[in-house]
């Protein structure tokens, strides 16, 4: 029973982070109908900005989310002005070539600022855990699944209970109504990108601290978030944050109760079968009529 | 607005096509062929400078590039310059080969050197032996590597991985009742020289009464080690034997250290021995005790080691890991076997005069079974204090002190 309750609650742990990682991705195809191949290179750009407040300034990692977010924010508005704007409207296979290439070119900018060394971020923490009943509660995982929680109900909140929030519904579900009342969807476009990035960002900086990393690790990642949001519906926070946490539930309770062998594979049998039964995702079909409603 | 869309495809498909180029621009190598009959003996490889294997793979850099400096301050190979090209595989399977045939058919290199690991010497090797061309590797000691009755591959290793943690477990075998730990678990990444080392070293110690409480083999782009450290907890396992590369063994380690799991004894291959970096990533206090299959050490007293740790030290700093030595091994190997035949051509003569003699490295004497196998024995390394020492076998051991077991927190 203990090892069944530690394997659920690492699960949702690892759930959590997946989710804040996975929400940008969403919330840019969302709105811009966008596959971002790059937002796993964010993810890990995050991680190495992070890496080096810590290790030269010694800022906390986790706290240092309040500088990281911001910087990989503007990076994901000057990303947008610069390389996906122009073809926005493009065929989703151009897009995904582009965000692709800007993957491969971010790998190489992060291996030549901060070498192809895996990367470890380590603060007094790191190693410490909370015990509970028998249970053990790895700090860094808590304290990054609780930021994770929070950005994404920070995130919730301006999707749904702000102005800015509507124009971006109203971007995502009409655009050319939306230009009719005076919605900017150019701008709401930017803005949208940027914030999914910065989500993915906040991810970066608590997964820096949970695993190694090199600047190749973005693979790993994107295929990771990929699938989540496939799992949980294409523009669809709420199926993202869903996804991630059957995802992470997955991983942990194939490799404790099966065989670690499969642990990154089972979730990805998951999502097949998932889209046998439902091709648009968990939440998918009630979305594709609402994109980021909730 | 049609015309609008073409274009921004174009746009598109031209932007991704300057990537591409520009990518490809980045690859590394210098270009050019042939050195001619006076110029640079050009010696290719390809290495994984990026993805999961970029630790060792730089390491290897590194020690190739200290050879090549220290052999043509000597006077070069054949009275010539050695010029080294590198190209980086990405720590992937297909692009090692696309790698090597690209040396061999359009760089026109002289002679090869191998790449890390077996899981990328393995197709690597085959595009070197359908070519003939000599190919001695630092690091693949994977006994698949040498059942393909292969003539041109030379692993410049003392043994085989099968046999890399061997005298451990035999001295954890030998300890007497109540001493003996009694349960093991041998987790291992999904790799072809982790697997057998671990494998190994599990029916030593089976044999030896030590009850096998867990193996389970993990993925190689496994980040989560949380599930498998509470499977081998709650099997209360006294002794881990890990099969890791790196950023897997760090892992392991920093969710052992999470869970309060700190078995008696725990070995793990190959992270150890990455010096400075795996010390940092794991904290320099928790690697007392840990022990490591190793085939180098900068304290050794094999012929030109000072001078090797000297120059790497002159030329990066620190001391060597000893995917550098091993590298640099290799280069000593290769330079052997080009002396003793005594041109470049005949390299089918280089591999017939390795397989009749030994040559000295600062690994020791090497020397070779019919298949490319090493004859020799691997060391065991311990980590103590902020260094590491040889403690098996005894005979040749840097200390008198053998930590017994994993102490983290120590004193590090």
């Amino acid at each position: 029973m203990t090892q069944l309750l530690q394997t659920l609650a690492l699960g949702l742990l690892l759930g959590g982070v997946y989710a804040l990682a996975a929400s940008g991705l969403t919330l840019i195809f969302g709105v811009m109908k966008v596959i971002n191949i790059a937002h796993g290179a964010f993810v890990v750009l995050a991680g190495f900005i992070t890496f080096s407040l810590w290790d030269a300034y010694g800022i906390d990692p986790l706290l240092a989310i309040v500088i990281t977010t911001p910087i990989v924010f503007a990076l994901g508005w000057v990303t947008y002005k610069v390389v996906v704007s122009p073809i926005r409207t493009a065929p989703m296979s151009s897009t995904v070539l582009l965000t692709f290439g800007l993957a491969l070119v971010l790998e190489g900018a992060m291996g030549e600022i901060w070498g192809n060394n895996s990367t470890a971020i380590r603060p007094s923490y790191a190693d410490e855990s909370f015990t509970f009943a028998g249970l053990f509660l790895p700090k860094a995982q808590v304290y990054g699944g609780l930021i994770a929680v929070l950005v994404l109900v920070l995130l919730w909140l301006v999707l749904t209970k702000s102005w800015l929030g509507r124009a971006i519904r109203a971007a995502a579900s009409n655009p050319s109504s939306a230009e009719l009342v005076g919605i900017k969807v150019a701008a709401v476009a930017a803005l949208v990108f940027a914030l999914g990035i910065a989500a993915a960002g906040a991810a970066g900086a608590i997964t820096g601290v949970l695993y190694p990393f090199v600047p190749g690790s973005h693979y790993q990642w994107i295929a990771r978030l990929l699938a989540i949001v496939v799992l949980g519906g294409l523009g669809s926070l709420n199926g993202a944050v869903l996804g991630a946490v059957l995802f992470g539930l997955a991983e942990t309770f194939t490799a404790a109760y099966w065989s670690p062998s499969w642990a990154t594979a089972v979730p990805y049998a998951v999502v097949f079968a998932v889209l046998l039964v439902r091709p648009h995702g968990l939440m998918g079909t009630r979305l594709r009529e609402d994109a980021v409603a909730t | 607005m049609a015309k609008i869309f073409r274009r921004r495809g174009l746009v598109a498909t031209a932007l991704t096509g300057v990537l591409a180029v520009g990518l490809a621009a980045c690859g590394g190598d210098d270009g050019g062929s042939g050195g001619g009959e006076d110029g640079p003996i050009r010696i290719g490889t390809s290495l994984p400078l990026t993805g999961e294997f970029s630790q060792p793979g730089l390491a290897a850099q590194q020690g190739y590039e200290v050879w090549q400096e220290m052999i043509n301050a000597e006077g070069g190979l054949l009275g010539r310059d050695v010029e080294l090209v590198v190209k980086d595989d990405a720590s992937n399977q297909n692009t090692i080969v696309a790698d090597y045939n690209a040396l061999i058919s359009q760089e026109e290199v002289d002679l090869l050197l191998g790449t890390f690991s077996s899981l990328l010497n393995l197709p690597a090797s085959a595009v070197a032996e359908k070519n003939q061309m000599l190919y001695v590797e630092p690091a693949g000691g994977s006994p698949e590597m040498f059942s393909r009755g292969f003539k041109y591959l030379f692993f410049t290793q003392q043994a085989t991985a099968d046999l890399q943690g061997k005298l451990f477990a035999e001295y954890l075998a030998g300890l007497p009742e109540g001493e003996k730990p009694e349960t093991a678990a041998y987790p291992s990444i999904d790799d072809p020289f982790a697997l057998p080392a671990v494998e190994g070293m599990r029916e030593i110690m089976e044999a030896g009464g030590i009850e096998t409480v867990y193996t389970e083999t993990y993925a190689i782009d496994t980040k989560n080690f949380d599930s498998i450290v509470t499977s081998m907890k709650s099997e209360d396992a006294d002794v881990v034997v890990h099969g890791s590369v790196f950023e897997d063994g760090v892992g392991m380690v920093r969710a052992m250290l999470k869970a309060d799991f700190k078995p008696q004894w725990l070995y793990q291959t190959t992270a150890p021995s990455l010096g400075e970096q795996y010390a940092d990533a794991i904290g320099p206090e928790n690697t007392e005790g840990i022990l490591f299959g190793i085939s180098h050490s900068p304290k050794a007293n094999t012929p030109g080691n000072e001078e090797f740790v000297a120059k790497y030290e002159e030329m990066f700093g620190g001391e060597p890991p000893e995917d550098a030595a091993d590298a640099f091994a290799s280069g000593q190997v290769l330079a052997a076997a080009v002396e003793a035949v005594g041109d470049l051509e005949d390299q089918t003569a280089m591999a017939d005069w390795l397989r009749e003699n030994s040559v000295e490295t600062i690994l020791g004497d090497l020397s070779w079974n019919e298949d490319g196998s090493p004859t020799g024995e691997f060391l065991i390394g311990q980590w103590q204090g902020d260094s590491v020492e040889f403690v098996l076998p005894e005979s040749i051991a840097t200390t008198d002190t053998f930590i017994q077991g994993w102490q983290p927190g120590g004193t590090g």
